[in-house]
């Protein structure tokens, strides 16, 4: 059970960091001038293109290396998970700021707005609500991958069950019961999701994909 | 003579090596309406967008109200404020209801109350006949009524002058009606109007004055009857001839 927390507070630390992070390169990356655009390229490249036991690996043993700052198993994990879930995250949100037509920039300009009365009472409100599905992807996704977190020595769901198993000799019950933990998170996390999107959605706004 | 809102002088516009506006000299006063008519990429919606300041000149300068838009470190959109833009596509904020649409600008560019923003909302709403619609988002409203709701949401700012670029071309024949319709009424109520438009049934009605422009230039002007009947230069009668034969 403490297991289950630790993961469950894990996620919510990436995703929360992601976020932040997410927007505000996706933000950068569309408005932004040329090397902004490079820079944020060059972090979601390394996030997508490296699996996320390396990235955790790495920052957890090289951070101090370099920089002689000791930080422990817990903060590099979430740092890590930050970092990895901002860099998915940033697509997203991309995707979702693009879908807000020039138009209604231009329409928007027209009226008088400034550039952030117009992101702020145009765009964000329509982004946020176009993400929501791909983003519980993103949820279900950083959620599961929380696992990797064992090679930190990080006790999670998935490193509780592996001792359970082992001082038990019932690796089939626990692992079985592990995955139905998973299982179940997920399930009603969604269910959530999918209640906050009906609750917020405007008609004409849908998302196709 | 009335008071000039709007004017420009030897304004020109490039994109990329093509010259798209290559000189042009305008003005309307208060309470006027002109329309402009001209073939397709004759330049009248770039004219447009930079007479609502959307875009800057490559060359010239634009006057409201007399001062140098450009010229003077005035706050563009404070300017932007006082000049209305209906656009061809409605281009409404698709995550606000027609009332929300014609409110944020009150509120949050003229600094209004929300019961007031309210107030100067649904006025604008009557005045484009869509006071019923107001709770109603820009999906569940028809091509026309959504382009009333863009009138109304440049007639909330109170402008001193509304653009219109080609508020009719994409809509089927009887909902360009009602959007003309709602168009005249505010000619014959005095507001200062600058269009493109190819609706000559307007042009004649409203119009003080009709511009016709070809190739970056206004090539020809005058008042409807005149122009439209007896156009002097081939470019515009063969352009008339053409447009009214519904070719």
């Amino acid at each position: 059970m403490e297991g289950f927390l630790t993961t469950v507070e894990m996620t919510f630390l990436g995703l929360a960091g992601g976020f932040a992070l997410g927007i505000l390169s996706a933000l950068g990356d569309v408005y932004g001038t040329k090397l902004m655009k490079v820079v944020i390229a060059g972090y979601v490249e390394f996030f997508r293109g490296s699996p996320l036991i390396v990235q955790l690996l790495f920052f957890y043993f090289s951070i101090p290396a370099l920089t002689g700052l000791n930080w422990d198993a817990f903060t590099a994990g979430a740092v890590t998970l930050m970092l990895n879930s901002g860099a998915y995250q940033k697509g997203y949100f991309k995707g979702a700021i693009e879908a807000v037509f020039k138009d209604q920039l231009m329409a928007a300009k027209s009226l008088g707005m400034t550039f952030r009365q117009t992101l702020r009472y145009v765009v964000l409100p329509q982004a946020l609500r176009i993400v929501i599905p791909p983003w519980t992807n993103e949820y279900i996704s950083l959620g599961l991958s929380t696992s990797a977190l064992i090679v930190l020595g990080i006790r999670e769901l998935t490193n509780i069950s592996k001792s359970i198993a082992a001082q038990t000799f019932r690796p089939l019950e626990v692992y079985l019961f592990a995955s139905a933990i998973y299982f179940i998170w997920i399930t009603v996390s969604m269910k959530i999701f999918d209640w906050i999107y009906e609750k917020v959605k405007i008609p004409g706004l849908e998302v196709n994909i | 003579m009335g008071e000039v809102v709007l004017a420009c002088e030897g304004l020109k516009k490039r994109y990329g090596g093509l010259w798209v506006l290559k000189g042009i000299d305008f003005e309307i006063e208060k309470g006027q309406t002109k329309v402009i008519i001209g073939p397709s990429g004759s330049g009248k919606s770039t004219f447009l967008r930079l007479m609502g300041l959307l875009e800057p000149p490559t060359e010239g300068k634009i006057y409201f109200e007399g001062k140098d838009v450009y010229g003077s470190g005035l706050d563009l959109n404070m300017i932007r404020a006082k000049i209305g833009f209906v656009f061809q596509e409605p281009s409404l904020f698709r995550h606000l209801t027609a009332l929300g649409n014609v409110k944020l600008g009150p509120k949050v560019v003229l600094k209004m109350k929300d019961d007031e923003a309210e107030r100067k909302a649904l006025e604008a709403l009557k005045t484009v006949r869509l006071e019923e619609w107001s709770h109603h988002y820009p999906a569940q409203l028809s091509g026309g009524q959504q382009q009333r709701v863009g009138i109304a949401r440049a007639l909330a700012m109170d402008p001193d002058i509304i653009l219109f670029d080609e508020p009719t071309a994409s809509l089927d024949i009887e909902l360009t009606w009602e959007v003309i319709d709602v168009m005249k009424d505010l000619a014959r109520r005095g507001v200062t109007m600058l269009v493109v438009t190819h609706e000559l049934g307007f042009a004649k009605e409203v119009a003080d004055e009709i511009l016709f422009m070809d190739d970056g230039r206004i090539i020809e002007s005058g008042p409807p009857e005149e122009l439209l009947k007896n156009p002097k230069t081939p470019r515009a009668r063969e352009f008339l001839r053409r447009l009214i034969g519904g070719v």
